[in-house]
């Protein structure tokens, strides 16, 4: 049986869902370039400019205009799994960050949806995880949602041109994912919080500086330390994740069957075993 | 919702409808970071969040747990920044690498003071709204019911995760699995149990889309909410001054020539 999604949307909604994604996703660009490329020695200058605001501001928004634009095009069976999701991300975040291990884990959950159900439930996901880290965590979480939508975007691209089918290639996606998120939450850890985020990360990007970096080149550098690693791990856990869910409850997603995310290999086995 | 930070208290700042005091703190944080001076947020902290929070009558949570949040980034944006800051040049003091610099010390001082803002009213607005009021308030003006009903699920589901690892853990150990000492170990010995609880959880996901199809979640239509936020007009009219505030927060400094 297979979940579909509501027949009621309109062609003029989805015209308009359509628009807020375009939107947001140009705004998110547009933020990035404006701030590494026209303003990178204001912030060697001093603290008194107003990229942090344009730098939260743009982001922020445009994540925003990205989950509301997506969030109609996610079926009921995909908004249920979101929950779970999130619940994951932030279960498994807390426990990564209070053993000190330098690596954060919190986006298995929304790699997971995104193979599951494609990028816009990825979309939806990561930004709600950052919204309730900073309900009930720590605020901090907030201006780093947009990390979380393309981390969520580019997984579901992966999956579509087949990341999940082979084994050894999840972790080479998870480190291009990787790379792309350190490079995009630099200019957050450097404009809004001059590069300390915690002890650890401030000794590497205070490192990094007194070797000659600005403070963004610094950020960017900290950022491409951890993510990367970070990211192929999370793809590598939720590759181990979806080779051992049920075949029932893969192929339920329409998104699995159209762009065949898993391979057609399991089915003979199954066949053969089950 | 067990696990958010929320307090409940019977103060004017948790009477105030959840949207008013979104705008508050979104209009607050535009001037902040507009206006980005480090006596423009000191300001603010002393002249709007304190009163605040004192008239919440949850000041000591405020404080707490904005303290146990802050100190680790604010001591270590002062040492890094204070020591490595690339546009140093008037130095105090002077050691290998490191160099003590002015321009150091007072670009940690702006970035703080701002950070400061912003965990200080997040926090406030946090511990002051129901996090089912706000989602209420949210969804009459227009946000799609799927984000409550996500939020609102995950808040719930995270305690029900916590305590069916434990569960979990508990069954195992009732099986002989030896558990390490402290965090670590308990945590070496739930990797092997990871598998059982996410699988666990994701097919459950079945029943409950189910469940919610069945009652026409995915539908349209208006609906009527059952709770009501109380609204006022003092409220209304403070809604529309407050981004006028900020509005003007950004570009008075970029046209009297401070930026």
């Amino acid at each position: 049986m297979s979940q579909s999604a509501p027949s009621r949307t309109t062609d003029a909604n989805r015209g308009r869902h359509a628009i807020l994604v375009g939107l947001g996703t140009v705004i998110v660009v547009a933020t990035y370039l404006y701030l590494v490329l026209g303003r990178p020695a204001e912030v060697a200058e001093s603290s008194t400019s107003q990229a942090s605001l344009i730098a939260i501001a743009g982001y922020v928004v445009g994540a925003i205009l990205l989950a509301a634009g997506s969030i109609h095009r996610l079926p009921t069976a995909t908004i249920a799994m979101v929950p779970v999701a999130i619940a994951l991300n932030i279960v498994v975040g807390q426990i990564v960050a209070v053993l000190g291990i330098p690596v954060y884990l919190d986006s298995i959950g929304t790699v997971l949806v995104s193979a599951l159900a494609g990028p816009a439930a990825g979309v939806v996901t990561g930004i709600l995880t950052n919204v309730i880290w900073g309900l009930t965590l720590s605020p901090i979480a907030l201006p780093y949602a947009v990390v979380q939508v393309v981390i969520g975007v580019m997984a579901g691209y992966s999956a579509r041109i087949g990341v999940f089918r082979r084994g050894w290639l999840a972790p080479v996606a998870g480190l291009v994912t990787g790379i792309v998120a350190a490079i995009i939450s630099a200019p957050i850890s450097a404009f809004v919080f001059g590069g300390a985020t915690g002890g650890g990360t401030g000794a590497i990007v205070g490192a990094f500086q007194a070797m000659g970096q600005s403070v963004l080149g610094a950020a960017t550098l900290q950022g491409l330390l951890s993510d990367p690693l970070d990211k192929a791990i999370t793809f590598t856990v939720v590759a181990l994740i979806l080779a051992a869910l049920p075949t029932r409850f893969r192929q339920r997603f329409p998104f699995v069957r159209q762009y065949n995310v898993l391979g057609t290999a399991r089915r003979s086995a199954d066949r053969n075993g089950a | 919702m067990a696990s958010t930070l929320y307090v409940a208290r019977n103060s004017p700042v948790h009477r105030l409808n959840p949207v008013t005091k979104l705008v508050a703190m979104v209009c607050l944080l535009v001037v902040v970071f507009a206006a980005p001076f480090w006596w423009v947020s000191g300001g603010v902290v002393l002249l709007v969040l304190v009163p605040a929070a004192i008239l919440s009558r949850c000041g000591t949570q405020v404080a707490r747990v904005s303290l146990t949040i802050l100190t680790p980034i604010v001591v270590a944006l002062f040492i890094v920044q204070g020591l490595t800051f690339p546009g140093g040049t008037t130095s105090l003091w002077h050691w290998w690498v490191l160099d003590l610099t002015t321009e150091g010390l007072m670009f940690a001082l702006g970035i703080s003071s701002r950070v400061i803002c912003l965990v200080v009213a997040s926090i406030l607005f946090v511990l002051t709204t129901h996090p089912g009021d706000l989602l209420s308030a949210l969804t009459e003006r227009g946000m799609s019911p799927k984000f409550s009903y996500i939020i609102s699920s995950t808040l719930q589901l995270i305690p029900a995760f916590r305590d069916r690892a434990d569960g979990i853990l508990l069954a195992q150990q009732a099986r002989g699995l030896a558990v390490g000492e402290g965090l670590r170990g308990r945590v070496r010995a739930m990797m092997p149990l990871l598998g059982p609880l996410v699988l666990g959880m994701f097919t459950d996901v079945e029943e409950r889309g189910t469940a919610m199809e069945a009652r026409g979640f995915g539908s349209a239509a208006r609906r009527t909410s059952l709770t009501s936020v109380p609204d006022s007009t003092g409220q209304r009219v403070a809604r529309w001054l407050m981004p006028v505030v900020a509005l003007a927060a950004i570009v008075l400094p970029i046209a009297t020539g401070a930026l």
